[in-house]
């Protein structure tokens, strides 16, 4: 190796020892009665260990399902293949559903990648924005809004999951493994509804109506837009208990006019 | 009275406070403990909202409060992320602490984050790097920023300067606060064979506005030793020792004690800070 390297230079070798893309940086390392490379695998395990940790903390339903050495495996690969962008580790492992969908030790588990999904949208639901529901007063002056001119803005934690699997219930077996036979999670899917409750995450799986219903309201639609696609899905479909427990749960913040919608 | 005055009552006084991590938030706020300030992890509270918040909001109504960093990466060659120096400020406004702090280490390179507090050289290339980004973040958050001596396992060989130099020339250029951390000093002495006395009379003393105490581990079965800044255990004898020597040196400072793995009962946490305390309360009396 050169003489005296630049700054960028030696950080670059570090980080390519630490993620174990090969040690020639050591050469730049004194020994002082180590091997430069053990000196370097200090930081090596310690960088895999906290980003590891990171993951256990962000999918806890996950690792209950595969297990510590498949978790370790995988958090190794997925360590390397998508390295941490952000200096706050709770956004390392916003990735790993995707990875998991590709990842070949997996394709047995074909659910996992919806559990993982749920866990990361709990994460988001526990760190979202905070913000006050709307009071009785505003709600009553929605009420005589038409649908057509009327959008509600929902809670910022509000977060959903159509899932092909019984994801929902999976992941309470998983919580209380004992209680019962574990699910078949490949029978009816599940469409869950995320949202803070307190300081708590609350779930709850909706009919694939109320779900669209929901859904078509988080992305902005108007009531009577999100109505129509609910019916679409079924016809029984009534708006009103589902306005009514979005309410009740504080879910929606803001009714949003038509008019100052520019 | 408003708010921001409220807050301004509460500055960190020389006694002994303890990193409050997320195992003690709920007795803490039950049981309100007299501990004389608490310090937390900035990048625990960049998340928008929360349970989190709720609970930092009520200890700062309470205590002051330090918010010390980890992810600023201050000494990458990276340009200074500046996404994290924003959520950084928008956390400072929120909860005006009356320290901020972070690390003279550097963790991103090329965009990617290791997520570790790892050394620099002492090069002047990083000790000018270092002053500019220093600059840069007292700048952009108005006040003054302290920076912390971080424990290393590693030196490089093309260092131009003791690490005891680097870091007092920093601060002096710089202008900001020193966290001075004795466990890291004392570590890296063992790590890289120095003195760490000589290492505490080189920095300079007029500049600490806080002192970091924590455990260390020992790494079995090497050929030299190398100690492990864990933050796992007690506070180690020689660690006492060299801590009532800054006190010494610096007079009675804001005193955090540090626990970050296999963290113990609360009481365990404020039996060490009461160590502290007693040392203080001995550098007062040596020195009314």
């Amino acid at each position: 190796m050169p003489a005296a390297p630049r700054l960028h230079e030696l950080q670059q070798g570090i980080a390519d020892a630490l993620l174990g893309r090969g040690d020639a940086v050591a050469a730049w390392v004194v020994g002082a009665g180590l091997d430069p490379a053990a000196r370097l695998r200090v930081y090596r395990n310690a960088v895999a260990g906290t980003l590891t940790a990171a993951l256990r903390d962000s999918y806890p339903t996950v690792l209950a399902l595969v297990g510590e050495d498949f978790f370790e495996a995988m958090a190794a690969r997925y360590r390397l293949q998508h390295p941490s962008r952000c200096g706050n580790l709770q956004q390392f492992g916003g990735a790993l559903a995707g990875f998991l969908q590709d990842m070949p030790e997996a394709q047995r588990l074909d659910y996992l990648p919806d559990v993982a999904r749920l866990d990361w949208l709990r994460q988001l639901a526990a760190l979202a924005a905070d913000a006050l529901p709307v009071d009785a007063a505003r709600s009553a002056m929605a009420a005589m809004a038409a649908a057509d001119a009327l959008r509600v803005r929902l809670h910022p934690s509000v977060q959903l999951l159509r899932s092909r699997f019984a994801v929902l219930s999976l992941w309470q077996w998983c919580r209380a493994p004992s209680a019962a036979a574990a699910p078949r999670v490949d029978g009816t899917g599940e469409q869950v509804l995320l949202w803070r409750d307190g300081g708590e995450v609350a779930m709850a799986s909706l009919d694939p109506a109320t779900f669209r219903c929901v859904e078509r309201l988080g992305a902005g639609d108007d009531v009577a837009s999100a109505w129509t696609a609910a019916v679409e899905t079924d016809p029984d479909f009534d708006l009103e208990p589902c306005l009514r427990d979005l309410l009740a749960q504080g879910l929606i913040v803001a009714f949003i006019p038509q008019e100052s919608d520019a | 009275m408003n708010d921001a005055l409220l807050r301004v009552q509460h500055p960190i006084p020389a006694a002994a406070g303890i990193g409050l991590r997320a195992p003690h938030m709920a007795q803490v706020l039950a049981e309100r403990p007299p501990v004389p300030w608490f310090e937390v992890h900035s990048e625990n509270y960049f998340c928008a909202g929360g349970a989190a918040h709720a609970a930092l909001e009520r200890i700062r109504r309470d205590y002051p409060l330090s918010l010390h960093g980890v992810g600023l990466s201050l000494g990458s060659a990276d340009a200074l992320d500046r996404a994290h120096l924003t959520t950084l400020r928008r956390l400072v406004e929120r909860y005006q602490p009356a320290l901020v702090s972070d690390h003279i280490c550097w963790g991103t390179i090329g965009a990617v984050h290791l997520n570790d507090l790892l050394p620099l050289p002492c090069t002047t290339e990083a000790l000018e790097l270092m002053v500019s980004r220093v600059q840069q973040v007292q700048d952009a958050l108005g006040r003054e920023f302290l920076v912390e001596n971080v424990s290393s396992y590693l030196s490089f060989r093309d260092a131009e300067m003791p690490e005891s130099t680097f870091v007092a020339e920093l601060v002096r250029r710089s202008g900001c606060g020193l966290l001075l951390d004795v466990n890291n000093v004392y570590v890296n002495s063992v790590n890289h064979g120095f003195d760490p006395s000589s290492y505490l009379r080189a920095m300079p003393h007029g500049s600490v506005r806080e002192i970091h105490l924590a455990g260390f581990t020992r790494k079995e079965h090497l050929p030299v030793p190398l100690l492990i800044d864990s933050h796992s255990r007690p506070v180690a004898d020689a660690v006492w020792s060299l801590y009532e020597e800054a006190l010494a040196l610096c007079g009675p400072q804001p005193t955090l004690i540090e626990w970050d793995q296999d963290i113990p009962g609360l009481e365990v946490l404020l039996a060490e800070a009461g160590r502290a305390e007693e040392r203080m309360h001995a550098c007062r009396t040596a020195f009314a």
